[in-house]
């Protein structure tokens, strides 16, 4: 007696978050991909052109550019994961004081907002008044300019992009320590393995589930990864052609130079990378990924 | 336990790399008090001059007060609206039964899989065509749906005991009865950690606003920065005064209720 | 338009989508309203004294103005144009003006209202002999120098009669690495610095009918290797510099003896009070074959679509006369006005520097800045390819004439 009624409600409760999703998110994954396929005239209306987009974007140096810009990025940031674990490590020492305290601040950086902390970077990136170069100096090292070269932007922008996410990995990775069960190394205590042995032998193996979720979404995020870059490389710079990532060239061309078909294309683009990407860490996952 | 293990040399690193977290911001609210050739410096000027007239001089440039307020009103109505619409469908999606359920759960999984950018340029026509460019709504309208909270606040619900919503119905209590008075405060832990990330996302999300909103009076706070940075290139004095005003309510916010952002974190993590 | 916290999230949507209104008014007694957008908010105050001088001129017309900052600015005003909702009057640029010309989105004036506006200025709103923006004020290159580090080296300041020669001399003498003090800045900037110098030289960046590029002349390349070869000879510093900081700052930090800027920087300038007696500013110096000053004046131009043209472009008209341009030079912002004579007002504003005499000493020779149909496709050709040059990593005459190749092909399809 109850279903008809229970099925009358469940449509009533979904509904405005269904259609609010069909009209903000279904909808226009429908429309991107018709305009991927358009081009847009500078005061408004599309042409259909086919696959030109996609032609004309594989062959576009800015746009491969900015693939391997991406791409260098995500491998980057991926490359600063380890740190997490480590500090989730010594936030999980048994006795340790001030947990909170630590928590708070390594969190500092992923609470507040990106553009602010593009704009912090920028200035402590300066080649001539920042203070990371300041500190080189004083170990005898001639520090380039950072965020003005091409050939070294991405990579102080990476050094952001590391430091910002430490925190919210480390909470994760501490989440996973924290789910270990205490036996196992009670057991490799007896056994006289150290702490370091115990690190490898017991620790990593048991967190490659959340190693492998941390991957995935680091992964994700880093192949999206606007904000920093905009505030710390301005559209007019000439370090942008080392720095210029998918987001940022899909913002100049949908918005800054107004062909919303090309951006379009470019929105379609980044969505396979990211899908074939994500089905690559799936399939890899069985190799290493160990589940109790 | 053994023996107590030593926990100095964990301190000892731990400090040195929370220091590198914090010197970012204390460098920044330093150089947001110095004049701009102190700013220019080298070797760095690492003490303030107390010029607070950045503040004064940011607050004055760029209407900073309006989209200080800008950005509370579009957080408050984001917050309040995923709160609500996601607990709605999730609580739908966990507790009630019906055709098709799986299906459109499913669907809006795949939407999570999706990067943001695909829906940018259609939803700035929709904008445009309800002739809602620069205004507040168009930064809340498409803020309040979300996939992710549903399938957060989903995954609170299952846990919940079967028995609750049997009483429940033996008493009488329609399903949004038992979803208001029972359920809901229930999964307070889940809608903190929902509410909390939304307004971090919400405060600091920069593409949509600035693609959106072009009239510096409709802007929030993280649009607002990034255009003060073109108007006012490297004046770094200036920027940073902008930067601190933007970004700490919400350090605050953290600082406070930090426990319940970290556990709703852990949550996503363990049930990925 | 108000906003409260959503009781529900569908019922605050449609509560908000009510409250927002539309704009569009009739006009019941004759009254008329027209909107009138700028970009700098520096010029705010002048334009408005400049529009409760028209309003009172004409009490049956509101001017509304909107202030979007440049970089939102073409972005929102070519959205609105594709909706046909463009304001009235807008700031035009001699870079986007033939686009908007040829779409349609601007009405051309009557060529005589121009008339007694510098030549080179207005030219470059002309398209297809047709006059599409009135200009209102003028960009004028010119020569800052620090004072106090002339004065350390022995070396006289700047005059009109300086050439390019004299300018790598002082550079040599107010070099100095020890104190990372460099004699002169180089970014790499086309209004204000290589655009000259290539035409100084006696080259010139697009051929007279617009159809061929310059770059490839043996002169434009002597004109960039000025540029690049200050930084070769370690009297300026390197190109990255320049992207880190904004060289407008760089120079007030007191260790740059010279930077070719802007008169229009006066108003950033006077700004930072430990810089005011410091510094002074000189007309640019003369190239081996002539003397050239690229002139970019803003223009305003009138919306093809506007509800009310005759009133808009009255406005416009009324933007450039002499008694508006007094009233702009008055208020003491960032613009000098563009109508010979009316300059006084924003002299006085300024009383360290000779800004009058670089005035007088440049404006006989200036150039319009070059412009085509496509000026930002072919410009971002130019600015990454020369940015190689800058930073040493390419000859600057094989880049440069890559820039022409490359050029050229753009121009052919205009």
């Amino acid at each position: 007696m109850l279903s008809k009624r229970e099925w009358a409600w469940g449509y009533l409760l979904i509904a405005p978050m269904a259609l609010g999703l069909a009209v903000f998110y279904l909808w226009p994954i429908a429309q991107t991909l018709y305009l991927s396929f358009t081009e847009s005239g500078v005061f408004g209306g599309y042409t259909w052109v086919g696959t030109a987009n996609f032609a004309e974007l594989l062959g576009d140096e800015e746009m491969l550019g900015a693939l391997g810009n991406t791409l260098l990025y995500a491998v980057l940031v991926l490359a600063g994961v380890p740190l997490s674990i480590v500090v989730a490590a010594l936030l999980n020492v048994p006795g340790l004081r001030g947990l909170s305290v630590y928590r708070t601040l390594y969190f500092l950086p992923v609470v507040t907002m990106p553009a602010a902390v593009g704009l912090t970077w920028r200035y402590l990136f300066n080649g001539d008044f920042g203070a990371i170069n300041h500190l080189l100096g004083k170990v005898g090292i001639d520090g380039p300019y950072w965020v003005g070269d091409p050939d070294f932007a991405i990579y102080a922008i990476a050094i952001v992009g590391v430091w910002s996410t430490i925190g919210y990995n480390a909470v994760l990775f501490l989440a996973g320590l924290q789910g270990i069960p205490r036996p196992y190394y009670e057991a490799a205590s007896i056994d006289g393995a150290g702490r370091l042995r115990q690190f490898f032998r017991i620790t990593l193996p048991l967190l490659t589930p959340t190693t492998f979720f941390v991957i995935v979404i680091t992964m994700i995020n880093a192949l999206q990864v606007f904000d920093l870059v905009f505030l710390m490389i301005d559209l007019k710079s000439p370090a942008l052609s080392g720095s210029r990532t998918i987001v940022y060239l899909f913002f100049e061309k949908g918005f800054v130079q107004n062909q919303r078909g090309l951006a379009a294309a470019i929105a379609v683009l980044l969505l396979g990378l990211i899908l074939v990407l994500t089905a690559i860490q799936f399939r890899l996952q069985k190799k290493w990924v160990h589940y109790e | 336990m053994s023996r107590r293990p030593r926990t100095w040399p964990a301190h000892v690193l731990l400090t040195a790399g929370a220091l590198v977290m914090v010197a970012p911001f204390a460098w920044q609210v330093v150089v947001s008090l110095q004049t701009l050739p102190e700013s220019l410096r080298v070797p760095p000027k690492f003490t303030p001059s107390w010029q607070w007239s950045n503040f004064a001089d940011v607050f004055r440039t760029v209407p900073l007060a309006r989209q200080f307020l800008n950005t509370v009103v579009v957080t408050t109505a984001v917050t309040a609206g995923q709160l609500l619409l996601c607990s709605l469908a999730a609580y739908a999606f966990a507790r009630l039964r019906f055709p098709g359920r799986g299906a459109v759960f499913m669907l809006f999984l795949a939407v999570l899989m999706v990067p943001a950018e695909l829906f940018i340029i259609p939803r700035y026509e929709i904008m445009q065509g309800l002739g809602w460019l620069n205004t507040l709504q168009a930064l809340i309208a498409p803020g309040v749906f979300g996939a992710f909270g549903t399938f957060l606040l989903r995954q609170f619900f299952l846990t919940l005991p079967k028995e609750l919503d049997e009483a429940a119905r033996l008493d009488g209590a329609n399903p949004l009865q038992i979803y208001w008075h029972i359920m809901l405060p229930l999964v307070r832990p889940g809608l903190l950690a929902l509410g909390l990330l939304t307004v971090m996302w919400s405060w600091s999300s920069l593409l949509w606003p600035l693609v959106v909103n072009t009239d510096p009076e409709m802007m929030t706070l993280s649009a607002g920065l990034a255009s003060l940075r073109g108007q006012f290139q490297t004046n770094f004095p200036i920027l940073f005064a902008g930067s601190v005003v933007a970004s700490l309510p919400v350090i605050a916010l953290f600082v406070v209720l930090q426990r319940h952002l970290i556990a709703g974190i852990a949550f996503t993590g363990s049930k990925g | 338009m108000r906003i409260r916290l959503p009781l529900a999230g569908l019922l605050a949507l449609a509560v908000l989508a009510a409250g927002c209104g539309s704009s569009a008014e009739p006009a019941a007694d004759g009254k008329v309203t027209i909107s009138y957008a700028i970009w700098d908010k520096n010029d705010q105050a002048g334009a408005e004294k400049i529009i409760a001088a028209f309003q009172q001129a004409n009490p049956k017309v509101t001017v509304k103005l909107e202030i979007t900052p440049w970089e939102q600015y073409w972005t929102k005003l070519q959205t609105a144009a594709s909706g046909g909702t463009a304001p009235d009057v807008f700031w035009m640029n001699s870079l986007n003006v033939r686009m908007y010309a040829k779409g349609g989105v601007i009405a051309p004036f009557d060529d005589a209202k121009a008339a007694g506006l510098p030549e080179a200025v207005v030219d470059g709103y002309r398209h297809d002999g047709k006059l599409y923006g009135l200009p209102h004020n003028v960009s004028i290159p010119a020569l800052w120098y620090d004072k106090k580090i002339f004065d350390a080296a022995g070396v006289d300041y700047p005059t009109a009669g300086w050439t390019w020669d004299d300018v790598k001399a002082a550079a040599k003498k107010l070099t100095d690495p020890a104190k990372k003090q460099f004699g002169i800045l180089a970014p790499m900037w086309d209004q204000g610095g290589f655009y000259n110098t290539m035409i100084q030289a006696g080259g010139h960046v697009l051929s007279p009918d617009g159809k061929k590029s310059g770059f490839d002349h043996p002169a434009s390349i002597q004109g960039l290797e000025f540029w690049t070869g200050l930084i070769q000879d370690k009297l300026a510093p390197v190109a990255e510099i320049y992207t880190d900081t904004d060289p407008l700052q760089l120079f007030q930090s007191g260790k740059y003896g010279m930077y070719y800027g802007g008169v229009w920087f006066a108003s950033t300038y006077w700004a930072n009070p430990e810089i005011r007696e410091r510094i002074d500013v000189a007309p640019l110096p003369k190239g081996p074959a002539r003397e050239a000053v690229i002139l970019l004046g803003l223009a305003n131009a009138v919306s093809a679509k506007s509800e009310h043209p005759a009133e808009s472009a009255a406005f416009a008209e009324f933007v450039s006369s002499e008694q508006a341009q007094k009233i702009l030079s008055d208020s003491g912002g960032g613009a000098l006005s563009v109508r010979p004579g009316t300059q006084d007002g924003w002299f006085k504003a300024f009383p360290s520097w000779k800004l009058k005499e670089t005035y007088d000493a440049s404006m006989p020779h200036g150039v319009p800045y070059p412009a085509t149909l496509n000026t930002a496709q072919w410009q971002d050709v130019q600015n990454k390819l020369l940015a190689e040059a800058w930073s040493g990593k390419r000859p600057v005459a094989e880049v440069a004439r890559e820039i022409a190749a490359q050029m050229n092909e753009i121009l052919a399809k205009e």
